[in-house]
This record gives structure tokens, C-alpha cells and sequence, in this order.
């Protein structure tokens, strides 16, 4: 606090407008610390997402399968019949939320795998649950972000999104933000207190491949610092607190890569899951858990 | 962490130390432009704030309105707009503007010229305790016309309303420091019918959002009717948007190829305004001269 301060004055005396902190990749990259194959064997994975403890809970969706990833890194089956169950996280109840694609709806699974409808007749595709219960989610057959407030039914909050993919909310859940696959933007909106969405804002562009309009993007999380984390056809890309862009980190391996969650004990270690397989690669950083973070008002 | 006055005490004196050894570092002292001169008319600053953007929506921000004593709302005022507008309207700080501004337009250096000194945007968390989104590097670092249309569609028209504004584009100049640097050069070259003058110090044309192709675009793109003063010190930042001062060195290139009307000067500073703000008067009076 004292040095944030203390450059803050400095900054402005000698006359530089405060600006963000720098956030190149080698601060998170570990020198000698590569991606490391977790699991493989699947037809498309999707959905990592980290419990209390840190176990990481995955997806096989052309299967409906879920797996759950042991502190020790045994994968075990933990749910079948799921309908096509894709993106997962995990609430501040402790109870484990998905996105059903092929029931058109958002569920929640009890500890013993079971699964039970939150809203069905709808047409999903990833989603995010706040410290409070609030539940956002995509609707890319639509183009619309919608929002499920706490024993509420889901509402549309935001349209025009060409593919609306991934989502994630800022630290302080008060912003959220929705990638676009076939486009190049992280859309921003600002959470009001009812839950409705707000101020939408391109407010970071993703790197393309070249010849292309389209960012392939997907999964996304956020670490401790606000790091925005983002899986796309080039790799995984980083943006920092300001929207702007720090670099790529590449993929485990050449194929469609979907989603990406801090796991592990430490919740040190980001894990990917990249088509058939699950990888995990340790980072110097750590992921957050919105269940914990969210004691402010 | 809680602060006892002891520690701000500490705190302030370690800082002018600190700040009083970066100024020897680099061997850069205002002159008497940069000073209040008696006998010279002093202009009037008046802050304001601005909450209604639809090309920034939500966003809020401070800005000042600078007003020279020689301004006869009869006559047509030249026009300068600066980013990060509280560090140059500062009159204590590097820039000293409104200070400059007086003694230039005194000596008849610079036309009677109002100053709109704008903060970049924030759009507010919703409660407290929360992140607010700062739309700083979205607004300055992008490219695009997106700032040079919120000055000329929403903001200025607020200023018109109370003042007298030139529409000759050779009486408007825009400027910034750093990212506000690279926004001015965006403004000028999106709408040079709008402002043909700019001022950029330590700017940064890099790739923070895609930048650092201006250098490649003005050598293929007939030349724009634009004047540029861009500053740059040879102790500027190299990070992961890229090197500074080669990149100050390639838009001077690239500038000089293209047979603009440019100034680069090219000092031993860093990511700072010492040098820029000590060559104000110089860059403005070259800014604004007449010919």
C-alpha cells in the first residue's frame, strides 16, 4: 500500500499520468515449466473447474461425462448422462453448476454426481456463478448473454454478440466479460446491482490468426492480479487490468483448445482442456475463488 | 494499513529526494517561459466534469478549460486539446501549460489560444469497494477515429457553447504525453481537416494497441497535412509493448521520408515529462508559428 503511494506522487510530479502496471508474460511463465499431459483419451473436453479443495472437475461433452482430477492427479469418472454437459464452475455453495447443451439447459449436480435442472428450455453454452448464486451464462445460438438472479428465472442482459463463447467476471464480480469466437473482441459490461448488464465495451482485442476475422475464442478465467485469461486458435491470451494485451501463451498441442481453470491446492496451476486431452501447467501466479473473494457488500 | 501522519511526513521527504535526484539525472531546468513573468496577463482555468458520452458510454471524466486574458469572444480563439489533461493544466507540475500558454500568447508566439485539458474516462464500479473500469488505454492507445469523434461530436461542442472556437483546422493542435502521445498523432491522422498540429512527448508508439505500425503506414499513405513535434529520450522505456525510443526514432524516420513538417527532438530522458515539459515553450512557439 505504501509503495503503491509513494509511486503514485512520484508519478504525478514528474509529470507522467498515472498508468497501468506492466503485465508481460514472464512474470507468470516458470522458467523450465511446460505443459504436462493430465489425462487424454477423450472426444472433446471442456469445462474445468476447481472445488473447494482444488480437485479440477472436467467434461468429456460428446460423451456426458464428467471426471474429476484428485489432488494427486488420478482422473476418476464422476458423472455420466449428463446431456451433453459442457461448461462447469463451481458456486459459492460449494455445489458444482454446467451448462447442458443438449438438454437446453443450466444444471447443478449433487456430491454424488446427480444431476438436477436450475432452468431448462433455453439454449446454453458456458457459464459463470458469482459469490452470490448469480448465474451468467452464453447464448451463442442467439447471440445473447443471459443472467439467472438467486431463485430467478434466466433473463436476457445482453445482445449482439456474434458468437458469445467464454465469460468471466472481474475479482470484484462487478464486471463481466464475454468472448466473442467469431470475432476479435473481449466484450465488457458493467454488473449493476441487480444483475443487469451495462456500458458493453470492446474493451480488449485479441491477437487473429492471420488471413482471419475470427479469434477461435472460448474458455476464459482470472487470476489474483485481474490477469484476464482467454483460450483462442493462437494460444492462451493474457490481457491485463487496463484490457491491454500481454502476450500469448502457446497450446499444449495443435488442436481446438476450449477452456482453462486455476486448480490445484496452491489453485497455482492452470489447467486446459484441448480436444481429446486435459493438460496442466504450473504458474507463478494464483487463480481466485469468487465463493471467497466476494465478502464485499 | 493503517497511516500515521509520521509516515506521510517520511514518506514526502523521501520522495523530494528521490524526485530532486531524478531532475539531476537528467539535465533538464524550466525557463522563463515556463515561469510567471509580471506584466504578463494570466489566462483563467475553470474545471469541469463530463458524464454524457455515447461513444464512451459510462464513462466520467474531469477536464479544464483554459481561457487566455487576450480571448475577445468577437474573435475566433485558436484551439489545443490535451490528454491526461490534469498533469499539463498543473502549473506545478512538468508542463506548467496555462503558465506557458500566458507568456506565449503575451509575446505574440502563439495565437490567443484555448487550452481543454481532458482526463481520460472511468467508468465507475457499481458499489464501492469494487474495480472501476479505466478507459485510459482503450481510449488513447487504440487506433482508430473512436477519440477524435468523441472530441469533435461530443465534447468540444460543449466547450463551443461558451466560447468562440476557430473552424480553421491550421488553428488546432492536439497533445499527450506517452499514450496520450500516440492519441494526439491518432486524432491528427484519422481527422487532419480537424487538427493539423501535434505535440507528442515520450509517446508511445508501440504495440500497446496495435501502434507501433505508424511508422510503416505514413511511408505508404500520401502525406497528411499534419505538423508534428514529438519528443523522445533515449532512456525511455523497453517492455513487452515494445522500445520507446526506437520507436520515436522510426515515426521521425518515417516522417522525414515522407517530407513532413516535423521536429524531433531526442533527449536523454525516460518515460517522464522532465524534458518534454522543460521544451514546451520551444515546441509550442515551433508548434504554432506562422509560415
Amino acid at each position: 500500500m505504501m509503495r503503491f503511494i509513494f509511486s503514485l506522487a512520484f508519478l504525478s510530479t514528474i509529470g507522467l499520468p498515472v498508468s497501468a502496471q506492466d503485465m508481460p508474460l514472464s512474470q507468470i511463465l516458470i522458467e523450465g515449466e511446460g505443459w504436462e499431459l493430465v489425462s487424454a483419451g477423450y472426444k472433446f473436453t471442456e469445462g474445468p473447474a476447481a472445488n473447494e479443495k482444488g480437485e479440477v472437475f472436467f467434461t468429456d461433452v460428446p460423451e456426458s461425462k464428467i471426471y474429476k482430477i484428485d489432488l494427486d492427479g488420478n482422473v476418476t469418472l464422476w458423472a455420466e448422462e449428463t446431456n451433453a454437459t459442457a461448461g462447469l464452475m463451481f458456486g459459492a455453495d460449494g455445489v458444482l453448476y454446467g451448462t447442458s447443451i443438449g438438454g437446453g439447459a443450466i444444471v447443478k449436480f449433487s456430491a454424488d454426481g446427480k444431476m438436477v435442472p436450475v432452468a431448462d428450455g433455453i439454449s446454453c453454452n458456458d457459464l459463470v456463478v458469482d459469490g452470490h448464486g448469480n448465474i451468467y451464462f452464453t447464448d451463442h445460438t442467439n447471440g445473447n448473454v443471459m443472467h439467472i438472479p438467486v431463485g430467478g428465472k434466466p433473463k436476457v442482459v445482453a445482445q449482439e454478440i456474434t458468437f458469445p463463447n467464454g465469460l468471466i467476471l472481474w475479482n470484484d464480480q462487478q464486471s463481466l466479460v464475454v468472448s466473442d469466437m467469431r470475432g476479435a473482441n473481449l466484450w465488457n459490461f458493467r454488473v449493476e446491482t441487480d444483475g443487469s448488464l451495462s456500458f458493453k465495451q470492446p474493451y480488449s482485442t485479441m491477437e487473429l490468426p492471420v488471413g482471419s476475422i475470427e479469434s477461435g475464442a472460448d474458455g476464459m478465467t482470472t487470476d489474483k492480479d485481474g490477469r484476464i485469461y482467454v483460450c483462442t486458435t493462437k494460444g492462451i491470451q493474457v490481457f491485463d487490468t487496463t484490457g491491454r494485451y500481454c502476450g500469448v501463451v502457446s497450446k499444449p498441442q495443435r488442436a481446438f483448445l476450449s477452456n482453462i481453470a486455476f486448480g490445484g491446492t496452491e489453485l497455482d496451476t492452470i489447467y486446459v482442456t484441448c480436444s481429446d486431452k486435459v493438460y496442466k501447467r504450473k504458474l507463478n501466479t494464483k487463480g481466485i475463488r469468487y465463493a471467497v473473494e466476494v465478502q464485499k457488500p | 494499513m493503517k497511516f500515521k501522519l509520521s509516515n506521510l511526513v517520511t514518506l514526502a521527504v523521501a520522495f523530494v529526494i528521490i524526485s530532486g535526484s531524478m531532475n539531476a539525472a537528467e539535465p533538464y531546468k524550466h525557463g522563463p517561459d515556463s515561469m510567471r513573468q509580471d506584466g504578463v496577463p494570466v489566462g483563467k482555468v475553470t474545471k469541469h466534469q463530463f458524464k454524457t458520452s455515447q461513444l464512451f458510454p459510462g464513462t466520467v471524466r474531469d477536464y479544464w478549460i483554459y481561457v487566455p486574458a487576450q480571448y475577445d469572444k468577437s474573435k475566433p480563439a485558436a484551439l489545443m486539446v490535451f490528454q491526461d489533461g490534469g498533469s499539463y493544466v498543473n502549473e506545478r507540475g512538468s508542463f506548467r501549460t496555462p503558465i506557458v500558454f500566458d507568456n506565449l500568447i503575451h509575446q505574440k508566439k502563439m495565437p490567443v489560444t484555448i487550452g481543454v485539458f481532458i482526463n481520460p474516462g472511468v467508468i465507475p464500479a457499481t458499489q464501492p469497494g469494487g474495480r472501476d473500469r479505466k478507459n485510459r488505454s482503450f481510449e488513447y492507445d487504440s487506433l482508430g477515429d473512436l477519440y477524435v469523434r468523441f472530441l469533435i461530436e461530443e465534447l468540444l461542442p460543449v466547450v463551443e457553447q461558451d466560447y468562440n472556437l476557430t473552424d480553421d483546422e491550421s488553428q488546432r493542435a492536439i497533445g499527450g504525453i506517452s499514450s496520450g502521445g500516440i492519441c494526439a498523432w491518432t486524432a491528427a491522422w484519422e481527422r487532419p481537416d480537424y487538427f493539423s498540429k501535434v505535440l507528442s512527448h515520450v509517446g508511445s508508439f508501440t504495440n500497446i494497441r496495435g501502434g507501433h505500425v505508424y511508422p510503416a503506414l505514413i511511408r505508404k499513405t500520401e502525406r497528411k497535412p499534419i505538423r508534428a513535434y514529438l519528443q523522445e529520450g533515449r532512456n525511455d522505456l523497453d517492455n513487452l509493448h515494445g522500445n520507446w525510443p526506437l520507436a520515436n526514432l522510426q515515426m521521425a524516420a518515417a516522417l522525414k521520408y515522407q517530407k513532413y513538417d516535423y521536429n524531433f527532438a531526442f533527449g536523454e530522458g525516460g518515460h517522464n515529462g522532465i524534458h518534454g515539459g522543460v521544451l514546451m515553450p520551444e515546441s509550442l512557439t515551433w508548434l504554432w508559428r506562422e509560415e
